[in-house]
């Protein structure tokens, strides 16, 4: 146990991409937690897809040794932690386990959204706030604009701000001074009963669920009795230690440190992240604030694309969970694609990165519908139905009404792009609620937006409408009603569920227009014409028709011929493969993605 | 040593194999290249000279026969290419060697390719004199204008000409027609269809133009040099062709292929029925069955399931090289080689007989396409409609079983 006075337990915030995990980097190097020839990129990103995309995904921690300038030896708890808004509920778990933040801004980009949201996260928690300028060494570094940006925009004192690189490692020193200098070291009561917070948890084939803890009052160690709050289950601590970044065992965890716990407990869902840890036994009665469960908002359906991976497509699922506690499946079936899960994720990457883990590390080939919200969708009768999939909302007949989530967006924007974002917040149903200048060169604004538009290519477009410029983050503020129907595409008169959507009544026809329009291009000709209707109810709103295909090949086929003939037709049988047969029609996998990818 | 029931085995029985009764010469010359053909063929500039083009082609014939094997007495001999016709009188040696090494049946048919600006009258008569009963005429167009565009070295009056001297010299005469040529009108396409009948052919193939990969058409479509082909001109084509052709008292026998009564391609029909064939020359392909596989060392001699095997020549089969290099050899299972005759067998008008799609268990396959309208069953055999010709890779995809 060390002395609390000599602890530092802080995060690095940042935007994403503007340098958080190769600062972390070079603070393992500086305090010499990692020898140079072990040190690789991205040291605390350790999945392929968080170093290949440059993201954080799951949060990390390492303890680290740091002799100050003032002559002493400081333990710093540095937690990394993931920079995407779809798992700021992450973030605020792992800030709650800190006294400080370093909120490392981007010399030349400056401020942008999430910088403003997580350094929002960290003045509710009370936390001291150090800004760090990063990427000084890049030649369209302008400190003294960012530094002007984090005092109007985030009303946080800058002048001495630590300039720094995390490339060349200048600075870095500076920035550490700093967190020992004015971090507050942790305060609890080593006398009472143990109260710690699990604030990330991963999976170990052999140890089985690992916790990441910040112990608050008490300590924890080797043998002890434990409870988990949230969960009430009662285990015993097997191990406990410290990261640096390997796990090292310790006999105990005092005040105000931060390491692991093992308790040989196999079920991941049994150890929430933002659970409190105290004794079985004569433990603390309040949990420690924040605990909530981490409820998914966007749900797609997955499907192997050959129907014999289904069992490996539930397998990896259930694998992946074991890490990601956050994701959750159903089973579905749909006519089109035959049998696959409803998946329910974060937000869009926190989906792409499954999707991608899935394919990736399981070989397994999947086609992913569009992304869709859950629906509250209100019958006649009197109850409600959640609806994860467009093909579960009941009839309109039998509807009252259908609320939806909403989002409070914001959008950090230079004035000249103003109009460009107004405008597409209008088109995606944006309900304009106020606008802020942060700088000369930086606006805020806020608009109220159901997270289906949202999901939508917002963001795709926001950037592409803004040359770049604009970042964005978003609360879920809850659900409101809409007058939403449900849209049905029907190829050769049949439906196909697959391609089902929800959206709002003034804009299905638009929606649905463009749609099969889209869809005519990209289903191949085939032997019989395709007619490609949009429907709401019984109702058709459009219509375009695939022209059927003519003749498909009357080549020569004389001696040399045949065997070539035979090679060619295995070949195109690769190709069909790839795309979903629904009735007589090849439908490629693109089709399904096509309504997320809708110009307006 | 094998014994057939009831008869005495005798020191003087033959136990050879019997080989093919159908061989396909290949001779890899032309006098240019067409812009639409990726046949190998080398554009003849006199080198190799063609005196050693006719031996080395004898001498590769002539390592085909192996104590284990014995020649029966041939079906039909096919010379194509390549235009055979490029070695003038050469040719008529080359079929008399060949012929001298293994012997004709009565009434067999041979058939020579041969390209319009080099089918002259005393080639004609010169070739009929050697045994040769057919000629296929690569005409291809009687349109002066898409000849050109097709990269082809001769005109429509040479190309009748040619007609004329082969039926003056008492051939068979077939021609070769390509359609949905862009540019070429229904009236000029159904011009060329009457005049080649009107010259006195009595066998018509109908190819729609086919963009092959790294031809000089290909890379000229690429360039926006040329239209590709139209696929409402290819089908309307092949519906006139059927139109024209059956009207004037000629029979589809093949998807691409009309003759008069009596006319068919003998040696084609083989192809599409599943007989073996020897092939021979730079590119060719041959087929045998099992037992002949065995014999020729295609196969080995005892074991697997050998139904047939499939060779084929390396490219550059040339005087000077090896004898019987082949590039590639396969096998097929007996069930997958009556697959392939039940696949091969929808090209032709008769079908398939109830007992090839037994025997290839193909009658779900043959079922399903009666349901689409692909293919109908009457009499006891299976036929494909003219709109499974037309669709004839979805016919020969679920009976080869790579559908569904």
């Amino acid at each position: 146990m060390t002395d609390p006075t000599l602890i530092r337990n802080f995060s690095i915030i940042a935007h994403i991409d503007h340098g958080k995990s190769t600062l972390a980097d070079r603070v393992l190097q500086l305090t010499h937690t990692v020898a140079d020839r072990d040190m690789q990129e991205q040291l605390l990103d350790s999945m392929d897809i968080e170093r290949e995309r440059g993201i954080t995904i799951k949060a990390q921690a390492v303890r680290v040794m740091y002799d100050a300038d003032d002559g002493q030896t400081y333990q710093l708890n540095l937690i990394d932690t993931p920079g995407h808004v779809d798992f700021t509920y992450e973030v605020s778990r792992s800030l709650a386990a800190c006294e400080g933040v370093i909120l490392v801004v981007d010399a030349a980009q400056g401020v942008e959204a999430q910088t403003v949201a997580n350094a929002q996260m960290a003045m509710n928690a009370h936390l001291e706030i150090i800004p760090l300028i990063n990427k000084i060494d890049l030649p369209a570094a302008d400190p003294e604009r960012v530094r002007h940006e984090i005092e109007e925009g985030l009303a946080i004192p800058a002048d001495e701000a630590v300039l720094a690189s995390g490339k060349t490692g200048e600075g870095v020193r500076d920035a550490l001074e700093a967190v020992v200098r004015l971090v507050p070291h942790p305060v609890g009561d080593p006398e009472a009963p143990l109260k710690a917070l699990i604030f990330d948890s991963y999976f170990d084939a052999y140890r089985g669920v690992v916790a990441l803890i910040r112990v608050v009052d008490g300590s924890v160690s080797k043998g002890l009795k434990i409870k988990m709050m949230a969960t009430s289950t009662v285990t015993d601590v097997e191990e406990v230690g410290v990261r640096r970044p390997a796990n090292i065992p310790v006999d105990t965890l005092g005040v105000g440190e931060v390491g692991y716990l093992i308790t040989g407990l196999k079920d991941p869902s049994l150890v929430k992240v933002g659970d409190t840890v105290t004794l079985a036994r004569h433990g603390a009665t309040q949990q420690l604030p924040g605990y909530r469960e981490v409820k998914p908002m966007v749900f797609t359906g997955l499907f192997p694309i050959d129907g014999d991976q289904y069992p490996d497509l539930r397998d990896a699922l259930e694998r992946l969970q074991l890490n990601d506690p956050a994701l959750i499946w159903d089973p579905e079936s749909s006519h089109a694609l035959g049998f696959g899960f409803r998946v329910g994720f974060l937000g869009l990457l926190h989906m792409e990165v499954v999707k991608e883990r899935l394919e990736r590390e399981f070989g397994l080939d999947l086609l992913a519908t569009a992304p869709s919200v859950e629906y509250h969708a209100y019958r006649v009768k009197g109850d409600m139905i959640v609806v994860h999939s467009p093909q579960d909302m009941p009839d309109p007949g039998h509807l009252d009404h259908v609320e939806e989530p909403y989002l409070k967006a914001t959008v950090l924007v230079p004035p000249d792009y103003v109009g460009a974002v107004m405008e597409l917040a209008d088109q995606r149903r944006g309900t304009f609620r106020d606008m802020q200048y942060l700088s000369a060169t930086t606006v805020e604004l806020h608009y109220e937006m159901p997270l289906s538009e949202l999901i939508m290519d917002f963001f795709d477009q926001l950037k592409s409408r803004t040359k770049g410029y604009a970042s964005l983050d978003y609360e879920y503020i809850g659900y409101r009603a809409s007058e939403l129907v449900k849209l049905d595409i029907l190829l050769a008169g049949k439906p196909v569920d697959a391609l089902s959507f929800v959206v709002h009544k003034d804009k299905a026809y638009a929606r649905g227009k463009v749609l099969t329009e889209k869809l005519r291009e990209i289903i191949p000709r085939q032997m019989f014409e395709v007619p490609i209707q949009a429907a709401i109810g019984a109702k058709i709103i459009s219509r375009e028709t695939v022209r059927a295909m003519r003749k498909d090949v009357i080549a020569k086929c004389y001696g040399g011929d045949i065997s070539r003939k035979r090679k060619l037709l295995e070949k195109q049988k690769a190709g069909k493969k790839r795309m979903k047969s629904v009735g007589s029609v090849d439908i490629p996998q693109e089709a399904f993605m096509a309504i997320l990818k809708v110009d307006e | 040593m094998t014994s057939q029931t009831g008869d005495l085995v005798t020191p003087w029985s033959d136990t050879r194999v019997s080989l093919p009764r159908h061989l396909y010469v290949h001779v890899p010359l032309c006098s240019s290249r067409c812009s639409y053909c990726d046949f190998f063929s080398t554009v003849d500039d006199g080198l190799p000279e063609h005196a050693a083009v006719v031996g080395h082609t004898v001498a590769l014939l002539r390592g085909w026969l192996t104590p284990q094997v014995r020649w029966s007495a041939l079906e039909t001999l096919y010379i194509g290419g390549g235009t055979p016709t490029v070695l003038g009188p050469h040719l008529v040696q080359l079929i008399r060697s060949l012929t001298a090494l293994i012997p004709l049946a009565s009434e067999a048919e041979v058939t020579v390719e041969a390209n319009p600006e080099s089918f002259t009258p005393a080639l004609a008569s010169a070739l009929a004199a050697e045994g040769v009963t057919r000629v296929s005429i690569g005409v291809q167009s009687l349109d002066d204008s898409a000849l050109v565009g097709l990269g082809r070295c001769h005109d429509s009056a040479t190309a009748l000409a040619a007609i004329t001297a082969g039926v003056d010299a008492g051939l068979d005469v077939s021609a070769d027609l390509i359609c949905g040529v862009p540019g070429v009108s229904a009236e000029a396409w159904e011009r060329s269809l009457r005049g080649v009948v009107e010259a006195g052919v009595s066998h018509v193939s109908v190819y729609p133009l086919t963009v092959e990969a790294a031809t000089p058409l290909a890379r000229a479509i690429e360039a926006g040099e040329t239209l590709a082909p139209d696929e409402d001109a290819v089908v309307d084509g092949m519906h006139a062709a059927a139109a024209v052709l059956g009207e004037l008292g000629f029979d589809r026998y093949e998807v691409a292929n009309y003759a008069r009564p009596g006319h068919r391609s003998l040696h084609n029909t083989a192809y599409w029925t599943g007989k073996p064939y020897i092939g021979i020359g730079g590119g060719a392909h041959g087929m045998v069955d099992g037992a002949q596989a065995r014999a020729l060392g295609l196969a080995p001699e005892e074991g697997g399931d050998i139904g047939r095997a499939r060779y084929a020549y390396a490219a550059h089969v040339l005087p000077g090289d090896q004898l019987q290099p082949l590039s590639s050899i396969e096998h097929l299972t007996v069930a997958e080689a009556a697959r392939e005759d039940a696949m091969l067998g929808m090209r032709m008008s008769e079908g398939i007989s109830e007992g090839l799609a037994v025997r290839a268990r193909v009658t779900p396959a043959l079922e399903s396409l009666v349901a689409d309208g692909l293919v109908t069953f009457a009499d006891g055999r299976w036929r494909p409609t003219e709109r499974g010709w037309l669709f004839g890779n979805e016919v020969f995809s679920r009976i080869w079983g790579v559908v569904g």
